[in-house]
């Protein structure tokens, strides 16, 4: 077992909690970000090879001195997407700040039933 | 000639990108141009699912010309080529009544997303790479989001916040199932897992599968990450509600089907078979439970639609052949029923300004094409004979009693008695109370309500073709095997 495993589950599980647990819709975004954090480690490690460089081909790393590289260009994606979804997020606050003028998720309920 | 299949990618997504240059141009020509799209999409979807079904093969799409597992590609088989049409054809329909029902500015932006939500359903039902599955599941969320949110009202808003924050928890719980996947296997490509399938760590597999259908669960609106579905369905424009139930639903449905039978081979499936089939049948009771009280009729098919995919889903938990064939039919039939209930209702809404059950009084004698259009599709999903549903919810109660699974015909029969609860209500409040000046309705959409109707009825009088074609969509997902051998691997062998 990798401990990088350990501290990207760890960072999920504190996403999780914060997503659940906090009541101001901004604080739950950021328990949103820091649990992508967490898989994108997550990601990263299941590729991670202990001692092997970056895969780069250059002077002297050839295939099997470098990490495997799929991993590492899927966390690429995955963090464009998840900076999207950040933004989206954040632009349907301001409204609903405008709107509600407030961000406590437990007054923002009109939507019941 | 098969490569020009890749235009059902394409398309869309340079058309989408077009908009804002067509926006300088000419902003009147934006909604005409989203037809157009729109139309010759459903003319390529017609060609490929033409040519597939008379060649019997499926159309494999290697981007970059890189044979897989190293380059990426889309697999167009049986099932793709029904889902695609439908997809691109309710999409059609939907721009049309989008002219007349989207008058928030801006418009642009509206068609955009319009266009990037097709694109993602059609990738997501194309795609041969769990990854890509991925990416297309979040261009669908996304766009689904910000269209969700595009009436910029306080409610709409706060229904956006909810799926995007369960949205959010969703893909992140399908990244850590790809993860697994990826590391106990090495590969992405879905043809090249049920290769492997066999050679897997059985922790993995169940850890990283359940973690899979969590992921897509949230766009599948299956309990408990279906909290957002009702709210949005109410608070986005309503030919999005229709586009959301007839194939975003169906598109993420189809993912888990795919997803679970690509695995069939690892040691604990069936284990998640049961977690799907408890987790469809706590859809099916609280979708119709929370259909029974609602008092706003965009909601309650809201809730009805949640209620009829959780009995997909468990069509596709099955685990046979004759259950996942079932699934599809009823996957098809309930695309034509919402998408006609949906465009019904939204057109009420705009017509006579709300969609309380109170609006619906002397509907009947108001607004007579649109009130029989709601008419059929209540009757069709209840399941009375002579009407779609009804041949689907037989197949499906077949196939359970197949899979020796007697409770699910049980819930079958007692959903569609709520359903019927529910639903004659409204058409009883439709038909015989109230009273009401008559409303002259839109000739093009009361034309469209009635071609979907006429589909409804045909479907109910003569299901066999269509139970054929839908048993060669089922085949498609369940016959791995098959699957495997179409997809040409490049220089791999278990």
């Amino acid at each position: 077992m990798n401990p990088y495993y350990f501290a990207s589950i760890a960072l999920i599980l504190i996403g999780l909690y914060a997503i659940l647990v906090k009541r101001n819709v901004l604080k739950m975004l950021v328990g949103l970000s820091i649990m992508e954090t967490g898989v994108n480690l997550l990601l990263i490690s299941v590729g991670y090879v202990s001692g092997r460089s970056a895969p780069i081909l250059s002077e002297g790393i050839t295939p099997d001195k470098a990490v495997d590289p799929i991993p590492q260009a899927l966390v690429l994606t995955a963090i464009v997407i998840g900076v999207a979804t950040t933004a989206m997020a954040l632009s349907v606050v301001i409204n609903l700040y405008e709107k509600y003028k407030t961000l406590n998720v437990e007054e923002i309920r009109r939507l019941r039933g | 000639m098969s490569q020009y299949a890749s235009l059902l990618i394409a398309l869309p997504l340079f058309s989408a990108f077009f908009i804002p240059i067509l926006k300088r141009l000419n902003k009147s020509a934006i909604m005409p141009f989203l037809v157009v799209v729109t139309l010759v999409q459903t003319g390529i979807a017609a060609w490929v699912f033409n040519e597939i079904y008379i060649t019997g093969k499926p159309i494999i799409i290697m981007a970059g010309g890189f044979r897989p597992p190293v380059g990426i590609n889309l697999y167009i088989g049986h099932f793709a080529a029904v889902f695609i049409l439908v997809v691109t054809l309710a999409s059609f329909l939907m721009t049309v009544f989008s002219m007349r029902a989207v008058n928030v500015e801006p418009k642009d932006k509206y068609a955009m997303l319009f266009l990037l939500l097709m694109l993602g359903a059609t990738g997501m039902i194309a795609t041969g790479d769990i990854f890509n599955l991925f990416v297309f599941m979040e261009i669908t969320a996304i766009s689904a989001y910000a269209l969700t949110a595009y009436n910029k009202t306080g409610e709409s808003s706060e229904a956006a916040l909810k799926y995007v924050v369960l949205g959010g928890i969703g893909s992140s719980f399908f990244l850590v199932g790809i993860a697994l996947i990826y590391g106990s296997l090495g590969t992405l490509n879905m043809a090249h897992i049920g290769q492997l399938a066999s050679m897997i760590n059985p922790t993995a597999a169940k850890i990283g599968l359940a973690l899979l259908i969590f992921g897509l669960a949230v766009e599948a609106e299956q309990f408990p990450l279906n909290a957002w579905a009702p709210d949005a369905y109410q608070e986005a424009p309503h030919p999005v509600t229709a586009m959301f139930s007839a194939f975003v639903v169906k598109a993420s449905l189809y993912a888990i089907g795919r997803i679970i039978y690509i695995l069939s081979a690892a040691e604990g499936w069936s284990s998640v078979l049961r977690l799907l089939i408890v987790l469809g049948t706590l859809t099916v009771i609280v979708g119709e439970m929370s259909a029974l009280r609602q008092n706003n009729v965009k909601r309650m098919f809201a809730y009805s639609s949640i209620a009829q995919v959780g009995l997909i889903a468990m069509g596709l938990a099955l685990g046979t052949e004759s259950g996942v064939s079932a699934s599809v039919f009823h996957m098809f039939n309930h695309a034509i029923v919402k998408a006609l209930m949906f465009l019904a209702v939204g057109y009420v809404a705009i017509e006579l300004g709300g969609v309380e059950m109170s609006k619906f009084e002397g509907l009947g004698k108001r607004m007579p094409i649109t009130a029989f259009a709601i008419t059929v599709g209540a009757i069709s999903i209840i399941g009375i004979p002579l009407f779609n549903v009804f041949w689907s919810k037989i197949q499906l109660i077949l196939a359970a009693l197949n899979a020796e699974y007697t409770w699910v015909v049980a819930l079958i029969l007692g959903a569609s008695l709520i359903e019927a609860t529910y639903y004659i209500r409204l058409i009883h409040t439709m038909w015989f109370k109230g009273e009401g000046e008559k409303v002259k309705e839109n000739s093009v959409l009361a034309l469209i309500m009635l071609l979907l109707v006429a589909f409804i009825i045909v479907i109910g009088i003569y299901p066999e073709p269509f139970w054929d074609v839908m048993q060669k969509a089922g085949r498609d997902i369940f016959d791995v095997a098959q699957y495997v051998k179409n997809v040409p691997l490049m220089g791999v062998s278990p």
